[in-house]
């Protein structure tokens, strides 16, 4: 690596990734505007994306794709494009991601201790995504969520400052999201940065309080739990200005609905608007500003805010177990608790459908349900 | 980027427990051994029989062993994952090229043992041999840089067998076209003129211009795969 690229050798700044004002276009359309952000040692940071601008971030960073406008950072060297001289600070894992079917759990994992000179031990990784029963198993032989471990394990093995995971909890099982979810605790404890990129709003929120939204309109952070550690100034600014206005909204909603009591909900799709019962509703789901009821796995746009919502089916067994979320309690089947501070309810439906449960509603619905 | 022996060897164990379990290419290993067999219980004469084998043993193994394990990290995608680990280009393909290597130099050696050829100077010919190992290795990976999948590499193998394995055929028509005269620089011929030599008593002196014609060989298909490799893979 040619010294001019280090910024200083010292490689031990706090921020181990850094974005700034990079931008992307196709053609006539942007991919998203210039935006800046920063991940650090010890943090875990999730980018809600569509497919498109997910496509383009990682083609920057994997070095298909040219750093066409503004500068990325890598561990204090400027990343160029040219993948090999970022090589030991990233790992990837991708969605879809090569391996070799014809060797066992364990020799894939030896193969890839040995690739990158890992001197930790292949069983105790085993151990710790949970296949130490199919280590002797040829991968051809895995189910799509024990393959998924696989692939963990190879995050862990590479130890990387950075680690780049992209749809990480795709169709998986429960158990997958749980080791996954640990995975990025412990990973952060030990002073890596992990960057999740999804399309799957309760994967960001379940993994990490940083949340981010990156589309055509640029980045926004999405949500930021109301913590007490979390002190971002800035990014709490822009919240607390949208909660007033959503207050007002409620005054006016309430006045409109002292008149009479309508209970049906309004969902409006192209021209046509469709009338709800409470009941059917399995959760509403904010996101964007944009609320939308999620009926039998489908989502219908609706006017309403998700603050009016949960006054309107308050008494109908709605919960608010998430800024972003509301949750028809009649629906849930189970609570599941990921870690000590990450939980999800799983929904009685068909596709058994997760919701986010963030800490401080944990303890709300404890109570609720009589539970200490 | 340092070279590491310890990443080819790696990639080397990986590839040879791989290969071990890949029935389709594994069972193409044993064709020149049941060949050479065949041959030598029937009692072959002349050395060009003995070539015969000897080439098809380095195009199935060399070239076809080393093409399909190229190509099934490409078909698999699991190439673009070496690409962005620590190993260099020269590693991954260090690490292919040995084992390849290892399997040529034991099914050549197995199949002139059983077909019972006895060359009058080994040396000699143990030096032509392993050029030539190199060259089919070589002649694999570009094949495998150019296909995408096991299967599209064992069609391309077909036509390359035909012109490396077929060109002595050509050369009684040296004569009638001269054009044809081309023909004689195929390394095949080469080993197989160097080898009539040897056993016309000939040393490693007389032989030189034979080995330094498959040396340039070496080094032809050995440039044009690393230019193959700059120009496809940056791209895609």
């Amino acid at each position: 690596m040619e010294a001019e690229l280090y910024r200083n050798g010292s490689g031990d700044e706090v921020s181990v990734l850094s974005i700034k004002q990079l931008e992307s276009y196709t053609e006539h359309s942007v991919v998203f505007p210039a935006f800046t952000m920063e991940v650090s040692r010890h943090e875990a940071v999730a980018l809600h994306t569509g497919m498109n601008a997910r496509a383009v971030l990682l083609g920057i960073l994997t070095g298909k794709l040219p750093v066409a406008e503004g500068e990325i950072t890598i561990n204090g060297h400027i990343y160029t494009g040219r993948i090999r001289q970022a090589v030991p600070e990233i790992a990837f894992m991708l969605l879809e991601e090569g391996e070799y079917t014809r060797l066992t759990v364990k020799e894939n994992l030896r193969f890839y201790s040995k690739l990158y000179g890992s001197s930790r031990p292949v069983d105790e990784v085993i151990r710790m995504v949970r296949l130490d029963a199919k280590a002797g198993v040829r991968l051809s032989a895995l189910s799509h969520s024990e393959r998924k471990r696989v692939q963990y394990a190879r995050l862990i093995i590479q130890g990387s400052q950075l680690l780049v995971c992209e749809e990480p909890d795709q169709n998986v099982d429960n158990e997958t999201k749980l080791v996954f979810r640990r995975l990025v605790q412990q990973l952060c404890g030990s002073g890596k940065a992990v960057l999740i990129l999804t399309g799957n709003m309760e994967t960001a929120l379940s993994t990490t309080n940083r949340v981010y939204r990156l589309d055509e309109k640029g980045l926004q952070a999405f949500d930021i739990q109301g913590e007490e550690d979390q002190t971002e100034g800035l990014a709490e600014a822009e919240p607390n200005l949208l909660d007033i206005a959503e207050e007002e909204a409620v005054n006016e909603a309430e006045q409109t609905l002292r008149l009479f009591r309508f209970e049906k909900i309004p969902t409006r799709i192209n021209d046509k608007i469709i009338l709800f019962n409470p009941p059917e509703v399995d959760y509403v789901e904010s996101s964007d500003g944009q609320t939308q009821l999620s009926i039998g796995g489908e989502l219908y746009p609706t006017t309403f805010k998700i603050n009016e919502l949960e006054e309107r089916l308050h008494s109908y067994g709605f919960f608010r177990c998430h800024r972003s979320y509301l949750v028809n309690l009649q629906k849930v089947r189970e609570v599941i608790t990921f870690t000590r501070n990450s939980y999800s309810l799983v929904l009685d439906d068909a596709a058994k459908t997760s919701v986010p449960l963030s800490k401080t509603k944990m303890a709300e619905l404890k109570e609720m349900m009589g539970l200490k | 980027m340092t070279f590491s022996t310890r990443r080819i060897f790696a990639i080397l164990q990986k590839d040879y427990k791989d290969l071990s379990r890949n029935l389709f290419v594994s069972t193409t290993l044993i064709m020149p051994l049941l060949m050479a067999v065949l041959f030598g219980r029937m009692g072959i004469e002349g050395i060009a029989s003995h070539y015969l084998i000897i080439n098809l043993g380095f195009i199935l193994v060399g070239a076809y062993v080393q093409s399909s394990l190229i190509a099934e990290e490409k078909e698999k995608n699991t190439l673009r994952g070496l690409m962005l680990s620590p190993a260099s280009t020269l590693e991954i393909f260090c690490g292919k090229s040995l084992l390849s290597f290892i399997a040529t130099a034991v099914v050549v050696a197995g199949s002139i043992w059983l077909s019972g050829y006895n060359p009058r100077n080994l040396a000699v010919i143990a030096i032509a041999l392993v050029l030539s190992a190199v060259f089919y290795v070589g002649l694999g990976t570009l094949i495998g840089l150019f296909t995408k999948s096991v299967m599209e590499a064992s069609v391309v193998i077909v036509p390359v067998m035909f012109i490396f394995s077929s060109g002595s055929f050509l050369t009684p028509f040296i004569d009638k076209y001269p054009v044809l005269a081309v023909v004689e620089y195929m390394p095949n011929l080469q080993l197989l003129e160097l080898a009539n030599r040897v056993e016309a008593g000939a040393g490693l002196g007389d032989v030189l211009l034979h080995l330094l014609v498959i040396l340039a060989w070496v080094l032809v298909i050995h440039a044009v795969a690393a230019y193959v490799y700059k120009k496809r893979m940056v791209d895609e």
